[in-house]
């Protein structure tokens, strides 16, 4: 019987749809979760980092935004809102891989359906506690 | 935690809230550690998250958001008052559940679109 010996595959071939330094398409990103091409340029603010359709974002960032110093790339999550005193929303993300954390604030054009979702997500989940008695 | 502790002692420690000065056990009562004061939801930045490790930045971290996770529970969203670290951590059965439902209602008292038309959904 001849050994059969696992072939090995061929590495995959490199994207170019990153934005990266190498300066391959630097206008747009694709969204990692819907795979939504999207334009850098945003109305309202100057510091997209997620898609406007799901609100997902990418992992690439380290202490500062923007310093592309963060090797995790990891999905990031959506999982909450919060209102700055000026009234801002900030949507805050979480990493699927690593589990840090970061806010941004939304875009003007931003599924205002998945933020409302996202908002009403801690009363529409049974509150942890009677609420009744809170008020 | 260590083993050398007894756990008579580690029922018993305690911190101050950094904001409101309240002496805070720091195991609530069902037994899980706490990192921030049941009364005020303040927490303060001992912990580096982005490097690991402990943090020397030591100021208080304010409450911002409610996250809430795939099984329903609640988790509570800390912002560093000095260097913007962001963390989260389960909340606990004594939190202070006014704070709590006026954390999860801030965002929809002001909507940064008009809800009106999401009535017609």
């Amino acid at each position: 019987m001849p050994r059969r010996k696992p072939q090995r595959r061929r590495p995959q071939r490199r994207k170019d749809v990153l934005h990266g330094p190498g300066g391959e398409r630097g206008d747009a990103f694709r969204c990692t979760s819907c795979r939504l091409d999207v334009p850098l340029t945003a109305p309202g603010t100057a510091h997209r980092n997620h898609c406007p359709h799901c609100l997902t974002s990418l992992h690439v960032d380290g202490r500062i935004p923007g310093d592309r110093r963060e090797t995790c790339r990891g999905r990031m999550a959506a999982v909450g809102v919060t209102a700055r005193h000026d009234g801002e929303w900030l949507l805050i993300h979480h990493c699927l891989a690593c589990g840090k954390l970061s806010a941004n604030r939304i875009a003007g054009d931003d599924n205002a359906l998945a933020l409302l979702r996202l908002a009403m997500r801690p009363l529409a989940a049974y509150p942890p506690f009677n609420a009744q008695l809170a008020l | 935690m260590s083993n050398d502790i007894p756990s008579s002692v580690l029922r018993t420690t305690a911190f101050p809230c950094v904001r409101c000065g309240l002496t805070v056990a720091a195991f609530a009562p069902d037994g899980r550690r706490r990192n921030h004061c049941p009364r005020c939801l303040y927490s303060q930045h001992v912990r580096d998250q982005v490097e690991g490790g402990p943090s020397e930045c030591r100021s208080g971290m304010s409450p911002i958001a409610i996250a809430v996770l795939r099984n329903g529970d609640w988790e509570l969203i800390h912002n560093c008052t000095r260097c913007g670290e962001l963390t989260s951590n389960p909340i606990c059965g004594d939190d202070n559940q006014f704070i709590l439902m006026r954390m999860a209602v801030r965002p929809l008292a002001q909507p940064p679109f008009p809800l009106e038309t999401f009535g017609d959904l």
